[in-house]
């Protein structure tokens, strides 16, 4: 069977280089017939890929351990569930996933577009064959996950804390948004190859975008809830390199799909608009050179391996084609209208842009400053979270009032008179707000209340702007107040769910300002019977208790739990000793307020022979909005991604009537 | 326009560096030696490992990853300790070195995660 798998990455290989050159030449000799033939050859590319990774798959679930791969990530006790998740639990498997996603991105962004932007099409495809190239050569030539061996009797298995359901979905989310952040690249890249550089790319492209954004987002988000419930430090972020690594591209793909607007509104910001893209590509791709090559210290220990120079060498030809390219075309690319008052929504999603990217820019240095040190100063200087926490606030307070700013005001140029209007009531809820929370002692975190001023701020401009529009609509002659409200929202699906996502960004923000700025916490070693009071909450140690698992030995301290002289029942931690992995994990005790989203969190630090147990008790307020936040965040994207046929067709019209112009 | 909001967003860059001024530097242990700074750690843990992390201190060696230089520097810690902390492990603490022995910050020790994307035995040889 690995014969069969191998040779069918070797065909993907083949095809995918078939596609580039061929792809080339139909490009630049105008050959429409070889052009069609590159584009069946990346369907094809994917297709035989489909099969490697049936092959792959079937190994796995046969648990045929004469695949090393296979011997190395699952054993034969491992269920069912997190067999199938070791397709991309290891860095073979992970490759062949991403060389799937990509050539069946590739085949289907350009058998959607093929037939408006024909033009644009034939440089796509080669971008989308020469990545897939690059991948394809990389699972037949370094990291094949087809190697075998003689089979050992059982697998090696999967470590304990990693055979955990959110496994399952917050490593593909993670490559779907890695890799369909391909598809924005290789229209930008084609659409400046070709000459092309109408808006035709953007429209093309900004389903795509928005899909990869969002998975990347929900990844990002559950990655940080696993870490939350199962690693048991207190936290959901860390500022460690890798999960950096995929914040990074994420940030950039929100400076663009913001920067978008822009561009189809008023044809202004198109080089940076390609930048941003490049951007948000080649950090995607940094971001796994980071995570494989292991020249950053990090708290995620992949295996470091020798695919790391291949990707740092991949990553310089992107950027040098690139700027190459973008140089080249600049001349196609200069606006036509100019920025007319720094008073206006071009300017404010400028700022927005600036903000965003310099945030993005200012985590990379962070990240890269080890290794920069390193070379110039000769030792490695770390950058800590300190760093880290300033500009997130530096940068990210600014950005969460423009985007309560942004979207209310006018376009070319807001008059002070105006702005006083629309944002009257705002501003007034949002003083109101601070003054509130200031009398209650909140005064404690300067930036946690600046935080909560500006979400409330935000959040009331989004309210007026779903009442004022449901009105609109009530006045228009819709039957019902629910009517109303439901019409606007599918009339117009891109600008409300706009709102409906920045409302789940609210949310995150009041989250994070809420767990990080106004927690509290408490240690101390008890015996049964004591008492350890944290904030509003008294707990009271009762017993330790042993039970006996299948494959570990469980110990739970179990104790009562108070607030303000009410019983609030038991809450129960520990630790989990697993036999054979010999490895012990915090199993920590999660007290959820359902009605204020405040957290009481449990750690038993240690455990000693004698029943005592040292505590550490955390009071996170509010944490509960991040979870609430990532739901928020999946139906605002849903809504602005469902197909709406009216939005499209005006675009796509528009977009090829300024293409006429410019491509003359 | 956009000069200026670049040149505002370095000023706050340059703003921070002056006042914070730059991290820790990452050494290993052979390179600890003589340095009192305060530093960022990075090892592998030598038994025994002795005493305890929420009383007088957990006392262990750390010696460089890698390379087998022999050189291992006695480290004293108190606070949380990581799930995965035991003899073998890569580990990373900050702290200073104090009459011989380096003393960590409380609570600042990470232990290098076995992640999905290597197998458990495996983890951090590399």
């Amino acid at each position: 069977m690995s014969e069969l798998g191998r040779a069918a990455l070797l065909v993907t290989l083949g095809l995918s280089v078939y596609a580039l050159v061929a792809g080339v030449a139909a490009a630049r000799l105008g050959r429409r017939r070889l052009a069609l033939s590159a584009q069946n050859a990346l369907l094809a590319a994917f297709v035989s890929t489909a099969v490697a990774s049936a092959v792959l798959l079937a190994a796995l679930l046969r648990h045929d351990f004469s695949f090393t791969y296979v011997a190395r990530t699952t054993s034969e006790a491992l269920p069912t569930a997190y067999t199938i998740s070791a397709f991309w639990g290891g860095q073979e498997g992970s490759l062949l996933l991403w060389l799937l996603v990509l050539t069946g991105f590739g085949a289907a962004a350009v058998r959607l577009n093929r037939s408006w932007a024909r033009d644009l099409v034939v440089w796509v495809v080669p971008v989308f064959a020469a990545v897939a190239v690059f991948f394809a050569f990389l699972v037949v030539a370094v990291a094949s996950p087809f190697a075998t061996q003689p089979a050992p009797a059982d697998g090696v298995g999967m470590t304990p804390s990693l055979q955990n359901p959110y496994m399952l979905a917050h490593p593909p989310l993670l490559y779907l948004g890695y890799v369909g952040l391909t598809v924005p690249f290789a229209f930008a890249l084609g659409a400046l190859l070709s000459g092309r550089t109408d808006e035709r790319w953007l429209v093309a492209t900004r389903r795509w975008t928005l899909v990869a954004w969002t998975a990347l987002g929900v990844g990002q988000l559950l990655g940080a809830h696993w870490a939350y419930v199962e690693v048991g430090w207190g936290g959901y972020y860390a500022w460690d390199p890798v999960e950096n690594a995929a914040l990074m591209p994420w940030l950039a793909a929100t400076a663009f799909l913001h920067s978008v607007m822009i561009q189809e509104k008023r044809g202004m910001l198109r080089i940076w608009n390609v930048l941003l893209v490049f951007l948000a590509f080649s950090l995607s791709l940094f971001g796994t050179f980071l995570t494989r090559s292991g020249v950053v210290n990090s708290i995620h220990a992949f295996t470091q391996s020798s695919i790391g120079p291949w990707f740092l060498a991949f990553i310089a030809v992107t950027v040098a084609v690139s700027v190459a390219v973008l140089l080249r075309r600049l001349p196609l690319l200069r606006s036509r209208a100019r920025l007319e008052s720094p008073l206006s929504r071009e300017a404010a999603f400028l700022y927005n842009n600036l903000l965003l990217l310099a945030l993005c820019l200012a985590i990379l240095w962070g990240v890269v400053y080890p290794l920069l040190s390193e070379a110039v100063r000769g030792e490695a200087v770390v950058l800590g979270r300190s760093y880290y926490d300033f500009f997130l606030r530096a940068f990210g307070l600014p950005l969460l009032l423009l985007m309560g700013i942004g979207p209310l005001i006018a376009w070319r140029r807001a008059s002070l008179a105006s702005l006083a209007t629309t944002f009257r009531w705002p501003t007034a809820f949002a003083l109101a707000t601070g003054a509130v929370l200031l009398a209650l002692g909140a005064g404690s975190s300067l930036p946690g209340l600046v935080a909560y001023t500006f979400s409330a701020f935000v959040a009331a401009t989004i309210v007026l702007e779903f009442a004022r529009g449901t009105a609109a609509r009530k006045a228009l002659g819709a039957t019902s107040w629910p009517g109303a409200f439901f019409s606007l929202i599918a009339r117009n699906r891109r600008r409300y769910g706009g709102y409906v996502v920045h409302a789940a960004i609210v949310l995150l923000a009041v989250g994070i300002a809420g767990s990080s700025a106004f927690d509290s916490v408490g240690e101390a070693t008890l015996r049964p019977g004591e008492t350890l009071e944290v904030g509003r909450y008294a707990l009271t140690y009762r017993s330790l208790d042993e039970r006996q698992t299948a494959n570990a030995t469980e110990l739970r301290a179990l104790l009562s739990v108070r607030r303000g002289g009410r019983d609030l029942g038991t809450l129960e931690a520990g630790k989990n000793a697993y036999t054979v992995e010999q490895q012990v994990s915090n199993e920590v005790g999660i007290r959820s307020d359902r009605l204020t989203g405040e957290d009481l969190f449990v750690i038993a630090e240690q455990i000693d022979p004698d029943g005592t147990v040292t505590f550490r008790v955390f009071v996170k307020p509010l944490v509960n909005l991040i979870w609430l936040a990532g739901l928020v965040f999946v139906l605002g994207s849903l809504i602005a991604l469902w197909p709406d046929a009216r939005e499209q067709r005006r675009l796509a019209e528009r977009a090829s009537s300024l293409g006429l112009t410019t491509s003359r | 326009m956009i000069a200026l909001s670049v040149a505002a967003v370095l000023a706050v860059f340059l703003l921070y560096t002056s006042i914070a001024g730059g991290g820790n530097a990452s050494v290993s242990p052979s390179e600890l030696r003589g340095r009192s700074d305060p530093v960022q750690l990075a090892g592998l843990v030598v038994g025994p490992v002795t005493g305890d992390a929420h009383g007088g201190g957990l006392r262990f060696r750390l010696r460089d990853i890698g390379e087998k230089s022999g050189v291992t520097v006695p480290v004293r810690y108190t606070g949380s300790v990581p799930d995965l902390f035991k003899v073998g492990r890569h580990i990373v603490v900050d702290g200073r070195l104090r009459n011989g022995v380096f003393v960590a910050e409380p609570g600042s020790m990470i232990t290098k995660c076995p992640s999905k994307y290597s197998p458990a035995q495996k983890a951090g040889t590399g």
